[in-house]
């Protein structure tokens, strides 16, 4: 294959990522105790996809998204966005990364400011990176409360945390996530802590976000339904080591790795028939 | 308007606080010399016998005990031990709230600075504050004054609280270390915010009621430190205080035969230091909702 | 004959918006050997009824009416003592994260006696070594692992533990409250199938409580589905889930994610919460149901019966039958 037209890279690419933590030991004694969260991770991540990273507790997939948005570095390795590595970014070029790649966090109940009001949590990523000006940027909070579903969007602009519900304050946490029109949102386990009523509608926004945004998510979760649900492609992670990368349905109905056969096996399941729910 | 967690917070705070003993006998003991601290104004304009630094009865000339003109007496050149004791307290009030106030300043700021930045600059930070706070702080003021000359009270006040702000950055800094991986200011720090807005828009006002609190023992202290100053010798000498009236009463050798003049003041810095301090417990049980009774939420 | 009958419970919460009713006016009865489950979404009242069963209850929460039939007690009438001897020994509870709730600085074997012993204080040195043997081999832990400490076991292993303490003096009524909510999917397997052999060797009645349907369906054999404080629909595990009639029970099992049906979920559009201060009697899915109408506002839903075993709460009828019934 000619190497003049090379590919178009995928949007998110890690290469043999590894993250170690090291617990500290005194000054005097020698460290042998290091954790490998990560070992020597691949992924690629395309564009307009929604990319599931399923895995259970520990098994280095909070990680891998903390990686994504630089709230840590990797120990060795590179990340790539769009084909350039995020490793050196500092000031200028970091915030410009950051207006690129956003997060939404698992605790509906601490990832919001109980201070601030939800106009001031969402107007933050437009103040800081110095985006239009007062009239527009309410315009722009208005608009997002509303396409995330808290209509209407005035109504909500002066409430504050305490006064939503979990399903509602996520929705500010996505609100807050798209706001900036990013490319690539890393979304950490964000229905774990909600009712599966209200966590299935959430997904319909995500993925409803996907299409008139163009959004590409990384969806981390440890319910491997609900990635099947969401995702176009799914990787299992266990013990920081990544076992397969598949398409979801061919995770799901074929499943190559002993891992996943018995994440698989062990999903407790009943018989009923989904047409009586109509 | 009633909604903004401010507002709420201080509702909620306020109905759990009423509930203790604690807080409401130290409210009560503070609103009396609250009072008195206002009177304190006021009294010179009746007479200006009344004054507590030059009110000078003409037809007293000794230390006299309580009467219809004198309600607690008068000191040794006839001035009003009332007056004076009003006095003392509108001065205990404005050296243990100012005092406080500016190491609650120093202190706030220097422990976000310490706890959010971490590495050498929190080393740095926390070893200068544990030198200071190791420092006897009636000690230094002693030795400052002997070789300054006796100081204002402004500059008592101000040394005072450069001396104490320690105690309070150890608090704050360790309320930053945890707030600091908190998932709200995670996802300001991936929104791009620099550390200056995050400590000051996102720690600052969680961290802020902690520092209230503390500043009511800084009150305690500061009052305490100036009292014992003054009753040293070594405080303001233009200025009427409760630590002063106990100077004059000792230095006038009317220790034991005016117990009218001795008790009050004696009496006024122990209960006001301790009306702080229950203020500043009730506060406590406030804040860390692991201290509250049963029955409340 | 029923191990546990509970008729007209109403439990309310003093909460700075008023008395909320957390449960209100529910009836079940519980039969040694089948399994019970409360399946239901956050401030459904399923957790208030567990710690109702073992006295457990906030100081802000209050029995405001019904009986709850144990053997010859009415457990809404007991005294701090008298719950206390009936506490973890004839009642027993597993709940949620209950590693957590082992003590790290004593061996877990100490700990297990220490349950054992509180309730039997007079047993003997060899019935006590034995009965622990029993436990610790009814859990399925290797006899020398007795003597760890709990950080030297997994989080499969802690909770094990747990269930094994719970079961220390024979308790005749099980509550398990999301006992397997904070582990891993493949330890909750585990421990789904520890719980449901404990349950069948010692014939103990049991009370399990989760908000995930195939759980509760894993071990179950019959169901209450409870919404805002009510009972909505009961019956066999069979027929709750093969055959859901309520509207509440429809939407809960059409949004529930399992691997195989990517196409066919049903979004349901559930915006209000469930009002707790509703007068005793009214629907209180009433706000959130599609089929609600005006009349469900007006009146009082009743139990309908759809067979001997099988009932739904609703206002209409129509609703719950099937069109060829």
């Amino acid at each position: 294959m000619s190497k003049l037209y090379p590919a178009k890279p995928p949007l998110i690419k890690i290469e043999g990522v590894t993250k170690e933590y090291r617990p500290r030991q005194g000054f005097f004694s020698r460290d042998h105790n290091k954790v490998l969260a990560l070992n020597h991770i691949d992924l690629s991540i395309e564009k307009g996809e929604i990319f599931g990273l399923v895995g259970q507790s520990g098994s280095g997939k909070t990680t891998t998204g903390r990686l994504l948005v630089k709230l840590e570095e990797p120990t060795s390795g590179s990340i790539l966005l769009k084909g350039m590595p995020i490793n050196e970014l500092k000031g200028n070029t970091l915030r410009d990364y950051r207006s690129k790649v956003q997060m939404i966090f698992q605790d509906p109940y601490q990832s919001l400011n109980p201070y601030l009001s939800i106009a001031e949590t969402i107007l933050e990523p437009l103040e800081v990176h110095h985006i239009g000006d007062e009239i527009t940027r309410r315009e722009k909070v208005v608009d997002t409360l509303d396409t995330v579903g808290l209509s209407p969007g005035l109504d909500f602009y002066d409430r504050y945390p305490h006064q939503l519900s979990g399903g509602q304050r996520q929705r500010v946490a996505i609100a807050r996530a798209i706001v900036l029109n990013p490319e690539f949102i890393v979304a950490d386990e964000p229905t774990s802590m909600l009712d599966a009523t209200i966590a299935i509608q959430l997904f319909k926004l995500l993925t409803r976000i996907r299409e008139t945004h163009d959004m590409t998510f990384l969806f981390i979760t440890h319910n491997l339904a609900a990635a099947n649900y969401l995702c176009d492609r799914i990787a299992v992670i266990h013990e920081g080591h990544i076992v397969e990368v598949n398409t979801a349905e061919k995770i799901i109905n074929n499943p190559e790795h002993p891992y996943t056969r018995k994440l698989i096996q062990v999903q407790p399941s009943f018989a009923f028939d989904r047409k009586s729910c109509l | 308007m009633l909604k903004n967690p401010y507002i709420q917070r201080f509702i909620k705070g306020w109905q759990i606080f009423i509930k203790n003993p604690l807080g409401k006998t130290g409210l009560i003991i503070l609103f009396v010399f609250m009072v008195m601290a206002l009177a304190s104004f006021f009294v010179p304009l009746i007479s200006p016998m009344y004054d507590p630094m030059t009110g000078i009865d003409p037809d007293i000339k000794i230390s006299t005990g309580p009467s219809l003109t004198h309600w607690l007496g008068t000191d040794n050149v006839g001035r009003d031990l009332f007056a004076q004791l009003l006095e003392g307290a509108k001065v205990a009030f404005i050296v243990g709230l100012s005092s406080a106030f500016f190491s609650i300043v120093i202190g706030t700021i220097v422990g976000m600075i310490s706890g959010y930045a971490g590495g050498i600059v929190d080393t740095i930070l926390m070893r200068i504050a544990d030198i200071i706070m190791v420092m006897p702080s009636l000690v230094i003021l002693l030795i400052l004054s002997s070789l300054f000359g006796q100081f204002n009270i402004w500059i008592i006040v101000f040394i005072i609280a450069i001396l104490r702000w320690p105690a309070v950055s150890r608090v704050i800094r360790s309320q930053t270390l945890s707030l600091k991986h908190r998932p709200f200011i995670e996802a300001s720090m991936v929104a791009g915010a620099s550390h200056l807005r995050i400590i000051f828009r996102h720690i600052m006002p969680n961290v802020l009621p902690l520092a209230f609190l503390y500043m009511t023992f800084r009150v305690t202290s500061a009052i305490l430190v100036e009292a014992a100053l003054s009753f040293l010798g070594f405080g303001d000498p233009s200025q009427v205080s409760w630590g002063m009236m106990l100077q004059w009463v000792w230095k006038s050798g009317h220790m034991f035969q005016a117990p009218y003049w001795l008790i009050p003041p004696g009496i006024s810095i122990s209960l006001l230091t301790l009306a702080f301090y229950m203020l500043g417990r009730s506060m406590d049980e406030v804040l860390d909702p692991r201290l509250r009774k049963e029955g409340q939420s | 004959m029923a191990l546990l009958s509970v008729q007209n419970l109403i439990i309310g919460y003093q909460s700075q918006n008023g008395l909320l009713r957390a449960v209100d006016n529910i009836s079940f009865e519980l039969e040694k050997g089948r399994p019970l489950g409360f399946v239901g979404e956050s401030g459904c009242g399923k957790t208030t009824i567990g710690m109702t069963l073992m006295g457990l209850l906030p100081s802000n929460a209050r029995i405001l009416g019904g009986s709850i039939g144990f053997g010859n007690k009415d457990l809404t009438k007991l005294n701090e003592d008298q719950w206390r001897n009936i506490r973890g020994k004839e009642i027993a509870m597993i709940f949620q994260a209950a590693m957590n709730a082992l003590n790290p600085v004593y061996r877990v074997d100490e700990q297990v006696i220490e349950a054992i012993v509180t309730h039997r204080p007079d047993i003997s040195a060899t019935d006590l070594d034995k009965r622990l043997k029993e436990l610790f081999d009814l859990v399925e832990i290797p006899q020398n692992r007795m003597k760890d400490f709990p950080h030297e076991y997994s989080g499969g292993m802690k909770q094990r533990v747990i269930i094994a303490m719970a079961l220390a003096c024979n308790p005749q009524l099980i509550i398990a409250d999301e006992p397997t909510t904070a582990l891993d999917v493949i330890v909750q397997d585990q421990i789904l199938k520890e719980i449901k052999i404990v349950q069948q060797k010692m014939n103990t009645g049991m009370i399990f409580i989760s908000h995930d349907i195939a759980v509760v369906a894993s071990v179950c054999k019959d169901i209450c589905v409870m919404y805002g404080g009510q009972i909505v629909e009961k019956g066999t595990r069979e027929e709750v889930f093969g055959s859901p009639r309520h509207p509440y029970t429809k939407t809960l099992l059409g949004s529930y994610l399992s691997l195989d049906n990517k196409g066919e979920i049903i979004v349901p559009d559930m915006r209000e919460a469930a009002d707790l201060k509703l007068e005793n009697g009214y629907c209180r899915f009433a706000v959130n149901c599609k089929i609600c109408s005006r009349a469900c506002k007006s009146r009082k839903p009743d139990w309908i019966e759809i067979s001997s075993t099988h009932k739904a709460f609703c206002c209409e009828e129509s609703v719950v039958r099937n069109a060829n019934e």
